[in-house]
C-alpha cells in the first residue's frame, strides 16, 4: 500500500512536470486539505446518525435477533469452531455489523472472532478453513445499508439517492456466494 | 425504476418500533452511538487525505485521462471514468472512495459512471485491507487461498454490478 502511494504520486508528480502542468498541481497542493475535509465532514456527521440507529438496534436486541438466525448457518460454514459460542457470536456480530455499513465498527468484533479461531488453530502460522471462509466473507461485505455511501450522493444532491441499492445488494450478496462456493469447492477436504 | 425511497425510513421506522416494544432507553443508545461515529473522523480523515492526494494528482497531472483513454479502446459501453475505480476498489477502500467522489465531480453523481461507480462500491470491500489486518491481528503468514478467493469474489461483484448498472441505467 505504502509503495503503491508513493509510486502513483511520484509519477503523476513527475508527468506534469513534463508536461508543464505545475501550477496545477499547485493548486491541487494548497486545496486538497480543505477539498478533503468538506468531503468528510458531511459523511461523518451522516455516519453519526446510522451509527445512533445502529446502536438502537443493539439495544433492543435487534442483532441478537438477527445473530440467532444466521447460527444454523455459522456452524455449517465454521465446522470447526462450532462449539464455541463465543467465538461464533463475534463471527455473528462481525457480518451483521457489516450489513449496516459499519465496517469501522465491524473491524473490532472481527479482530475477536479471529482471535477465538485462533485458540483452536493447531498450525499457529498458517490459516484454518474458518479464517479462509470468515475473510472471504468479509472481502464480499455483505452490506444491505451503505450509509456512507447514502451520504455522499445527498451530498452530491442526487435525484435518485437510493436508486443503485437494489442493484448493489443483489451483487453483494452475488459476490459473497461466489466466494463462499469457490471457497468450499477449493477448502472442503480440510 | 424501483421506488427506493421507503427503504431508510421503513428502516429506521422498524428499528425504533422495536425499541419502543421492547422499552429500552433508545435515546442514550441513540447519542451513544453517534458519539462513537465522531471518533471515526480522526481515523477516516487522514488515511482519506492521503488517498485524494494522490488520485487528485493522477487525474490533474493527465495521467487518469491517458489510462481512461486507453482503456476506451476495449470497454465498449461501459464508461471508462469506471476503471480506476475497479482497479482501486480491492485495495483500498479509501482509495476507491476518493475516485468515487471524483467521478461524481466530473461526471455527475447520476450519470452512468455515478450509478456505476455506487454500485461497484456497495458491491464489495477493501479485500486486501481486510486480509493484511485480520491475518497480521494473530500473526498468520501462511494464509493459504485466502486472498485468490477474495478476489474471485471481487471479480464477481464488480461484473454483477457492472451489467446490473447498464441494464438499469444505460
Amino acid at each position: 500500500m505504502n509503495l503503491l502511494w508513493l509510486i502513483m504520486i511520484a509519477v503523476s508528480l513527475m508527468y506534469a512536470f513534463f508536461t508543464g502542468n505545475i501550477s496545477v498541481i499547485n493548486d491541487v497542493c494548497l486545496k486538497v486539505g480543505k477539498d478533503t475535509f468538506d468531503f468528510v465532514l458531511p459523511l461523518i456527521c451522516m455516519t453519526c446518525f446510522w451509527n445512533g440507529v445502529l446502536y438502537v438496534a443493539k439495544e433492543a436486541g435487534m442483532i441478537k435477533v438477527l445473530e440467532k438466525w444466521f447460527h444454523p448457518f455459522l456452524k455449517w460454514l465454521f465446522p470447526d469452531i462450532k462449539e464455541d459460542e463465543e467465538t461464533l457470536g463475534y463471527v455473528a456480530t462481525n457480518i451483521t455489523v457489516n450489513m449496516f455499513g459499519l465496517g469501522s465498527a465491524a473491524t473490532p468484533v472481527g479482530l475477536k472472532a479471529m482471535q477465538g479461531m485462533q485458540k483452536h488453530n493447531p498450525k499457529k502460522d498458517t490459516a484454518t478453513r474458518s479464517m479462509v471462509t470468515f475473510l472471504v466473507l468479509n472481502t464480499a461485505g455483505v452490506t444491505l445499508l451503505p450509509t456512507t455511501l447514502i451520504a455522499l450522493r445527498s451530498e452530491f444532491h442526487s435525484l435518485d439517492i437510493t436508486g443503485f441499492m437494489p442493484l448493489a445488494i443483489f451483487s453483494t450478496v452475488f459476490a459473497s456466494f461466489v466466494g463462499v462456493m469457490v471457497d468450499r469447492w477449493c477448502n472442503h477436504r480440510d | 425504476m424501483i421506488d427506493t425511497s421507503f427503504l431508510l425510513p421503513g428502516l429506521v421506522l422498524f428499528v425504533f418500533t422495536f425499541a419502543l416494544l421492547r422499552r429500552v432507553s433508545a435515546y442514550h443508545a441513540f447519542t451513544d452511538g453517534a458519539k462513537d461515529g465522531m471518533k471515526l473522523f480522526v481515523d477516516v480523515y487522514p488515511a482519506l487525505l492521503a488517498m485524494m492526494f494522490a488520485i487528485t494528482l493522477l487525474r490533474e497531472s493527465g495521467l487518469m485521462l491517458m489510462f481512461t483513454d486507453w482503456m476506451k479502446t476495449i470497454s465498449g459501453s461501459v464508461p471508462s471514468e469506471i476503471w480506476p475505480m475497479v482497479v482501486f476498489r480491492p485495495i483500498s477502500g479509501n482509495a476507491s472512495l476518493a475516485v468515487l467522489i471524483d467521478i461524481f465531480k466530473t461526471c455527475g453523481v447520476d450519470s452512468l459512471a455515478g450509478q456505476m461507480a455506487s454500485v461497484i462500491q456497495g458491491s464489495t470491500d477493501t479485500t486486501f485491507y481486510v486480509i493484511t489486518l485480520y491475518f497480521s491481528s494473530v500473526g498468520i503468514r501462511k494464509i493459504k487461498n485466502a486472498l485468490s478467493i477474495g478476489l474471485i469474489a471481487d471479480v464477481a461483484g464488480i461484473s454483477m454490478a457492472v451489467l446490473l448498472t447498464l441494464l438499469f441505467y444505460a
